[in-house]
Parts: structure tokens; sequence; C-alpha cells
């Protein structure tokens, strides 16, 4: 049983793709989304039965008959207000903005103010503007791939358990390297728009007809000279290595930009495959969705919408061997074969 | 080790850089015995020759073994036990191959061709242990058009469509530059793990679960994806939202402070009017998202005159959602999270890591066990896992094919 925001609905998007029978409790009104609530709703709910009510009653009954619950709430009050504690699942996991116990397990939050406060939000962006907040839903999935790897760890021990999700604290425990750089070397990480700033050159350059992005770890520098046609960059003293190319940064930008300024994004990827370097291009949601790559691994499931068939990626891991859709999920959503 | 219900799984652990250990480390901190199956050189120190480590060294400098307390390294492998042997190596291979036989689960992140190129693809490691569930997460999978390109989090970000609502405005975009596409598939990867071991329980199978970096961008993106289907054009709004007003990150007093406001129903609007008094009361969202650069600019005239943290708490106390845009030394000096014991000293230094963000009844971090020091395990997995007596393990130990320093 899942009730709840995004976070339950993430967490029970991945019991259902792995074939579970999950009763999705739907509140009167959903909360704020990065896009539709009819895209939301085909994103998160297919293969699951649905109901709305509020009656604490029957929801306890349902938590009764109900293996795991996953249940999301905007505070430790409101979590304690569904009667959480007295539904008899035998796996119960609660996911709110701060945990449930706390000073601040009332506070009030999205998304967005839990990004600020668990130190994503500060690393991106402009130095000379605001920090840039993350668009989407990465709090809420996050929180709902631990509450999923929790719900089945306590199924596969054969145990009884009671689990707090602290969306902060799901923030805070996947920082890159912010807190040891603090803790252990007295720097502040700070943000430099699209650059990585320790790895040179790392960072988003425009092309011919759209933008590329490059991270150039050290091992991959001479490969880049010849991916860039300037091979006589490697020889170049400003840029011999990373600590080189680190105060050299803009000269280096300047070049690379120039280079690549009248390149198509698809010569781009083509030659950095050749050369083996690390490039990525911006790809539109279009693009993504045209994409061969992707196609050919079958990452898409068919799903019925009102104004047709729409495309939805797979849960994000597949069983070699196995349809990327478990047995038993509806026949409203299948997998598209590959190769469209 | 951690206490956890996962407790009995054993996990070799072949991952590398930041998406596969911060994965085994959440399987960890769930109970799970993970072994890191290391290369002789894997920590280094090659990497140090330029000074100071990017993230520093655990328990200050200069360090005597430099590849054992670099802390962005150390941060990942908490409960973890250590194992330093050559899989290019005849008889380290052959060493590894008898820990597969005996392990549940074996995870690695290399480039596509890597494992097969060792002779330790799945259909090798299936041969000696047919239950294992085997986890591979290369950047683009391991088929596919792309399954050659090299893939770091950063460069697979924009091929997620990401970068498409990432950024200032319409030709401002931005990436991430924090790696983003890793811990999403650390998650999924810690997700996977545990769906792997419940599906062997019931079918009594092993399994080749794959994964990679790109897919799980993908997956995140997927919402938007299907609105782009459905006639809709997501796009690069800065720190607006499309069903939020006001939805900002706003300046306050100090350098470089800011406090991030957000609000998602009516009663949260009404709250903020509460304490701003220029704002308009009877403005519903729609209004509030017509007006956004006025009401932005009347949020910024109270909160410059605030640090983050004042204007935070006063927003907080009205119900209204706000939160300081903290920097490190605030997140550790969190009053909230220091309640929960969120971050945890380990060992040397101790310095706070942060915890697991999964609180079970009954299990905490008490038992937890700092990284371990490369090789560290050798002869205790050894013994514990393949009953090797002393004998053998010398014999290994004088051949090289286990170490616990780098050559020099």
């Amino acid at each position: 049983m899942e009730i709840g925001g995004y976070a339950a609905g993430y967490c029970g998007r991945l019991f259902a793709q792995s074939g579970h029978d999950v009763v999705r409790v739907d509140a009167p009104t959903a909360p704020p989304a990065w896009s539709s609530q009819q895209a939301m709703d085909l994103y998160l709910h297919p293969g699951k039965r649905r109901l709305c009510t509020a009656d604490n009653q029957l929801l306890a009954e349902l938590a009764g008959s109900a293996d795991v619950v996953i249940a999301e709430a905007d505070s430790a009050d409101a979590i304690d207000e569904l009667g959480f504690d007295r539904w008899r699942a035998p796996v119960k996991v609660a996911i709110t903005p701060f945990g449930r116990t706390g000073p601040k397990r009332n506070w009030q939050a999205t998304a967005h103010v839990l990004l600020a406060m668990g130190g994503y939000t500060y690393l991106m962006g402009d130095p000379d503007k605001a920090p840039l907040s993350l668009p989407g839903h990465y709090v809420e999935f996050q929180s709902g791939g631990f509450a999923f790897a929790a719900a089945n760890a306590c199924r596969f021990a054969n145990e009884a358990n009671s689990v707090d999700i602290g969306m902060l604290e799901v923030v805070m425990a996947l920082s890159q390297f912010t807190t040891v750089m603090w803790h252990c070397g007295g720097v502040v990480r700070s943000r430099h728009g699209s650059d990585f700033w320790s790895v040179v050159p790392t960072n988003l350059f425009r092309c011919a007809d759209g933008w590329v992005y490059i991270n150039i770890v050290p091992t991959f520098w001479d490969a880049f000279t010849v991916f860039l046609e300037r091979p006589e960059m490697a020889l170049d003293e400003r840029f011999l290595n990373n600590e080189q190319r680190m105060l050299n940064r803009d000269a280096l930008h300047a070049l690379i930009a120039e280079s690549l300024a009248t390149w198509r994004k698809a010569d781009v990827a083509a030659r950095a495959e050749e050369c083996r370097i690390p490039l990525g291009v911006v790809q539109s949601f279009d693009d993504v969705l045209a994409d061969a790559h992707l196609a050919e691994r079958g990452v898409w499931q068919r799903i019925e919408a009102a104004q047709g068939t729409v495309r939805s990626p797979r849960r994000p891991w597949h069983v070699h061997g196995e349809p990327a859709l478990a047995p038993g999920f509806p026949a409203s959503a299948t997998t598209e074969p590959p190769n469209g | 080790m951690a206490d956890g219900p996962l407790r009995g799984v054993r996990i070799l652990d072949l991952t590398h850089v930041w998406a596969g250990p911060l994965a085994t480390r959440i399987l960890g901190d769930l109970g799970a015995e993970v072994v890191k199956i290391e290369a002789p050189m894997g920590r280094g120190p090659r990497q140090f020759r330029g000074g100071l480590p990017l993230g520093g060294w655990l328990g200050g400098g200069p360090p005597q073994e430099p590849w054992n307390v670099n802390a962005i390294f150390v941060k990942l492998q908490r409960n973890k036990r250590s194992v330093a042997l050559d899989l290019k190596e005849p008889a380290g291979k052959a060493l590894f191959l008898a820990l597969v036989a005996v392990a549940d689960v074996v995870m690695e992140n290399f480039s596509a061709r890597a494992m097969p190129s060792l002779g330790l693809d799945y259909d090798r490691l299936a041969e000696v242990n047919p239950s294992l569930v085997y986890v591979s997460m290369p950047g683009y999978g391991k088929s596919g058009p792309y399954c050659e390109r090299v893939a770091f989090g950063p460069t697979v970000e924009p091929m997620s469509g990401l970068t498409t609502v990432m950024g200032y405005g319409a030709d401002q975009p931005r990436n991430t530059a924090m790696a983003l596409m890793d811990p999403i598939t650390a998650v999924n990867a810690a997700a996977a793990v545990v769906d792997g071991i419940r599906r062997r329980q019931r079918t009594g199978k092993g399994a080749w679960v794959e994964l990679s970096l790109h897919e799980g961008g993908v997956e995140f993106c997927g919402p938007w994806l299907i609105e782009t289907q459905l006639g809709g054009e997501p796009s690069r709004i800065g720190n607006r939202h499309p069903q939020m007003a006001p939805h900002g990150v706003y300046r306050c007093a100090g350098d470089d402070a800011w406090v991030a406001v957000a609000c998602r129903s009516e009663g949260h609007w009404q709250a903020l009017c509460g304490i701003i008094d220029e704002l308009p009361k009877n403005a519903d969202r729609e209004a509030r998202i017509a007006a956004q650069d006025a009401i932005d600019a009347a949020i910024t005239r109270w909160t410059v005159k605030r640090t983050k943290q004042e204007a935070s708490a006063a927003l907080q106390a009205l119900g209204v959602p706000a939160g300081a845009v903290n920097i490190t030394p605030d997140m550790t000096g969190d009053s909230q999270v220091q309640a929960r014991g969120f971050f945890v000293p380990l060992e040397p230094g101790p310095t706070p890591m942060p915890g697991n963000p999964v609180k079970m009844t009954g299990i905490g971090s008490e038992d937890w066990t700092p990284c371990p020091a490369l090789g560290a395990d050798n002869r205790a997995v050894l013994q514990d896992w393949l009953g090797c007596d002393e004998d053998r393990i010398e014999a290994l130990q004088r051949a090289g094919v286990l170490v616990d320093k780098p050559p020099k």
C-alpha cells in the first residue's frame, strides 16, 4: 500500500514494475508537480490499483492487509494523524521532509527547500548569480528509492520494522565530496556555472547546432587534443597538467570554444566516440525519445493515455533474459520491443 | 560493521569512483557484508602527485599512507572490508573466482568492455556460482550504439534531457556540475540489488542485473518525457516552478547568503503575506505566476534585511516552506540533523560523515566501522569465506597475489 505524494508514488512505481500488487491511496488533491498531473500519473501509477479515501479506519484495514506500507506526508504530525503507528503491516516506511523526530520535524518544505538545506543548491549555478535549484523530483524519487531498498531488505530478512526516512537526510546522504572538503580540507565548495572547476576542461560548450559537455580528467587529455584537432596543445606548457590547465582555464576554454563553434553536435559526438573521450551532447526531450540507443535497449514502455499511446521509461534496471516488465504488469503498459 | 536486515548477504564490490561505491555503502549501511576487491594501485598513489586531494586528507596531513586517508575515497567505504588483489594476474583471478563461488552479489561499474576483457563476464562468474546476482553498471549499458562511449556523470547528464530544463533561461543551459547521474544510479543500484536477492530468494535463480547512468537519468526525466508527448514544452525557468509561485532563491544579509522559499498552497501564500505586508494577499496562483517579478522583488526587500537563518526561521514560524541555502558548516550544524544524529563521526579524526537516511527501529550507527586500509581484511576474508589456512594465506602474500600497500 502506498499513500502520499511523489516519493511514495515513485517507491510504488518500483514495486509495481517489480511484479508486486500495489494499491495506491490517493489524496483529493495532488501536490504541485514539474509536469502536468496527467504526466505524473502516467509515469508513476501504471500497474497499480487506486482508491481515494481520507477514512483512517479504512486506511488501517488496508494497511493491515498489506505486506509493506509506504506512507509519505508533509510532516511528522501528519504521519501520526494518519494513524501510522497503529497500522499492523509488518513493514512500514514513513517518508517526511525532516523525519519523524527532531526540532524541525514539523517544518514545512518542498523539494526546493530541502535541496537548499541539504547543500545541493549552493553548488549549482553561476558564482555571480543566485544559486540554481534543481528542477524535477530528485528529492522525492531518491527518497522513494531508499524506501524501496529498505522495505525490500526487511522483506528479504522476513523482519518486521518501522522505517523513518527524512528527505533532508536523503539529500545530505547523497552529497558528493562537499562535507569532507570542509571537514578535512577546510574548503567550502562553491559553484562555477557548468564548470566542475577542479578538473579542466570540464564544461558546457556551444557548437554549431547546440551544446556539448566535456569532462576531460587528466588521463583523457592527450586523446582530447587529438579530438580537438589541436595536437600542439599536448606540448603547450600552459596545459601540460591539470594544475596548469586550471591556471590557464580561460585560454583553454577559448580554444575549445573556437574549435567546437563550427562543428555539429552529431559530428562532435561521433568524433568523441572515435577518440574515446568523455563527452555528451545536450539532448532535447524529443531527442531522447528518438534516441536509437535507448530504443535498442528496450527502455520504453507503452502506456495508454486519453490522447493515445505514450512512452515511459521502464524501471532503471533490467534483468537479462527477462522482459523489461515483470509478469503480471497490466496490458495497458507493455514494453516497446527493441528498435521500436 | 553495520547491523541491518541485509546481514549475511555477501557482496563483492568491484566498483570505483562515485555511483558504485555509494551504492555499496548504502547496502553496507543496511547490514550487507561488503568486501571491496581492490587493485593494488586502485587507491593511488599516482593521483596524489599534485598534492592535496580535492577532499583533503582524513586526520590531517601529511599522511604516511595517503592511499588510506584520501577523504573523498574514505567517505564512501565505511562498513566494508578490503581485499587487495590483482585481477589481471591468473592467481588473483583464481582467488577472485573462489570468492565469487561463495558470494551472493558481485557489483561492478567498469566500462562495458572491462570485465569481458578480464575473462570475468557474467557467464564465467555464473559458471562458478549459478545463484549469483551480478550487477553491472556501465555508463551507457553493455549493449546498444553507445555502449563503447566513455561516460562520466557530468557528460551523461545532458544526454538524459535534463539540461533542457536546467539553467537560468532559454539560452542559458547549465549542467549541475555535480555528477548528478551518479547518486541517481547509486540509489537505483542499491534498489536493484535488494530486488535481485529477493527474486533469487523466490525463484532460486541467479541473475545478471544491468543498469546505467544514462538510463537512470532518462528515468529521472520520465515525467518531462511524457509531458512532451502530451504536447507540453518543458523549458528552463531558472528557480521558478511551473505550478508554484512564489518559488525562488532570495538574497539575504551576508556574503553570498540566500534563502529558498516555495509556496505550495494557498495557506502558505497567506502565511507569507502575513509577514511581508506589501504582497498582494488576494492574488490566486495564476495571478501570482503572472506577477512573479514583482513578488520576487518584494520578498527580496524583506530577506535582504535578515540573515538566511533568521529569514528561514521567521518564515517557518508562520508555516511557510523556507530553508537557508546551506554550505557545509550549516549542514553539519543544523539542529535537526544533530538531534537525529545524522552525521556519524568516523575515525580517523573523527570526521563527521553523512549517515544513513534509512532509520530503522533498533538499528543505529554505533557498530559502524570506518574505511579499512588497503588489503586490511585479506586474511580475515580468506579465512571466513574460503576457510584458508595460514600457510596458504602467507604463500599468497609472498607471491604478491595479496597486497596491503601499493607496489613501489
